[in-house]
């Protein structure tokens, strides 16, 4: 049994790891900040208001993305 | 005690690796610089810190000088501080802890505003071109300031601990989803929210200065060591591409800053309501 | 891209240490930074800044108690202004009328002058006709009374000599002619006679 190697990538696979677990929190902060844009679109005078709920909702997803980049360092190698 | 320029384990290892097996990418090692002591200490003085303690210098020199001498009638240079000043007093700290009690933290924003925003611009400034923010102890410091004031006026306002652990949880919920909705509060007031808070400003500068560093260094090495005129190109198109990275960046820096005040305003503001 | 495994800071010092791991010396670093920022914004620069807006503030409210008095002082004097040209105007206009009225009244006055004046030339005229024509009747009278008696004289033959009793026919004659009592006889037809 003969393998050959043809291309062989080396490298951390919790980088790749990473990218993938960025997937759910980048569409989850896209879609705060679409209703954000719609919500002050439709209501401008609610601006302020809404500002702090979208920047809330964005801290509590964006959370999900930074424990991931903690994940990366801790379990690399 | 060596005072180098370039970080010495970076010519042991760095130029040497570049010679025997080709391009060695920029990594975390990157982000270690010390200027006096070694490698190994606990207390040597890095680059970073250098660059923190140069910009309290440059900002309290520079608001103090405007403060000393402060007219109606602005000068060019009160203009500016007062653009800073308004930005952090009116946009986020009245507008988020609202207008009766966001005087006393007006001091707090706006130092972590003016600290973070310099030392994030220290990223792309040439010369300098190290975001201190990158290092983690200076998110963890700044967090922990907030986490600690964020949690001090809340216990006061609340009535205690008792009060403060009740106010957790929304009123008007079912008994039964009551103790899940106070482990998911406070799990997000207590573990989250300042992991978060310091991870996010670490990892944006961290992410954007190694991105530079893979566009500018790769460009380089590709531009240097290429063996043909297309690589070569390609390396100036990264170079190119670093360029634009940059003024990238400097949005991301100035967003930054404002998203690490807003949501310590938010936090604050939090605490203070009466209400949740 | 092989990065180095992680491992404890203590064995290859801190380049390749988790980054997650804060350096001790940039922790104090940051909370010493921090504290003297802190220090600087809240005692010097924070409420050094919030009195210069409340002056700022209360030099705008002042600046625009003075625009309003400037703007009260602008009216005032715009209709200090109105005023005056009407007054002005009205002024002129009277002006004019009492002109129109002067000038009419001239007129008239000249007019009258002259019409005086006309009718004192046409008085003075016909009285100087009428001095004329008495003065020619006076003539003629005494003429034809001389011409008449010394015709009748030669006629009658007799001499009218006495100048008063001549003088007293003649006019009784007249008199009688001018009062119809007489109707004067014709003489050309006896003067074609002779």
């Amino acid at each position: 049994m003969n393998t050959a190697v043809v291309a062989e990538i080396t490298g951390e696979i919790t980088y790749l790891g990473y990218g993938l677990a960025a997937i759910g929190p980048g569409i989850g902060v896209g879609l705060i900040f679409a209703a954000y844009i719609n919500g002050v679109a439709r209501q401008p005078e609610a601006r302020g208001m809404l500002q702090t709920i979208a920047f809330t909702g964005m801290a509590l997803t964006e959370a999900l993305a930074i424990l991931g980049l903690v994940f990366v360092f801790v379990f690399q190698g | 005690m060596s005072l180098s320029v370039v970080p010495a384990h970076w010519l042991q290892g760095g130029l040497s690796a570049a010679d025997e097996e080709g391009f060695q990418a920029p990594g975390i090692e990157s982000f270690w610089w010390p200027l006096i002591g070694s490698d190994t200490s606990n207390w040597t003085l890095t680059r970073p810190a250098f660059v923190v303690m140069a910009s309290v210098v440059i900002i309290g020199f520079f608001f103090l000088a405007v403060a000393g001498k402060l007219t109606v009638v602005p000068s060019k240079r009160q203009w500016v501080a007062e653009q800073a000043y308004g930005f952090v007093r009116n946009t986020i700290a009245r507008d988020v802890i609202g207008a009766k009690d966001f005087r006393p933290f007006v001091p707090l924003l706006m130092t972590l505003f003016t600290l973070i925003l310099f030392n994030n611009v220290m990223g792309i400034l040439p010369f300098v071109q190290f975001p201190s923010m990158s290092r983690i102890a200076f998110p963890i410091v700044l967090t922990l300031i907030v986490y600690v004031v964020y949690h001090t006026v809340g216990l006061r306002r609340k009535h205690g601990v008792v009060g403060y652990l009740k106010s957790l949880v929304p009123p008007g919920l079912p008994v039964w989803l009551r103790p899940i909705m106070f482990f998911l509060e406070f799990l997000t007031y207590f573990i989250i929210r300042p992991l978060t808070l310091a991870l996010r400003l670490f990892g944006n500068m961290l992410a954007g200065h190694l991105m530079l560093l893979v566009f500018i260094l790769g460009g380089e090495y590709l531009l240097v060591h290429g063996s043909n005129l297309f690589v070569q190109a390609s390396g100036i198109l990264g170079l190119a591409f670093g360029i634009v990275m940059t003024f990238f960046e400097l949005l991301v820096q100035f967003l930054q800053a404002f998203i690490f005040t807003l949501l310590s305003a938010l936090y604050i503001s939090d605490a203070v309501s009466e209400e949740h | 891209m092989v990065l180095a495994p992680v491992k404890a800071a203590e064995d290859v010092g801190w380049p390749e240490a988790l980054p997650l791991l804060p350096h001790p010396a940039e922790i104090v670093i940051g909370i010493i930074a921090f504290g003297i920022l802190y220090w600087i914004f809240s005692r010097k620069v924070v409420p050094r800044m919030e009195a210069m807006y409340e002056e700022r503030a209360a030099a705008i409210e002042g600046g625009m108690a003075q625009a309003e008095q400037a703007q009260a002082e602008a009216r005032a004097a715009l209709e200090k202004y109105n005023a005056q040209l009407a007054e002005a105007r009205t002024e002129a206009n009277e002006i004019r009328e009492s002109a129109r009225e002067q000038g009419a009244s001239i007129v008239a006055e000249m007019r009258s002058q002259a019409q005086s004046e006309a009718s004192r030339i046409t008085e003075s005229a016909q009285r100087q006709v009428e001095a004329e024509r008495q003065q020619a009747v006076v003539q003629l009278r005494q003429e034809v009374g001389s011409l008449s008696t010394s015709l009748a004289s030669k006629i009658v033959g007799e001499s009218l000599e006495d100048e008063v009793r001549q003088k007293g026919i003649v006019d009784r004659f007249l008199a009688e002619l001018e009062t119809g009592e007489v109707t004067p006889e014709k003489v050309a037809p006896a003067g074609r006679e002779t």
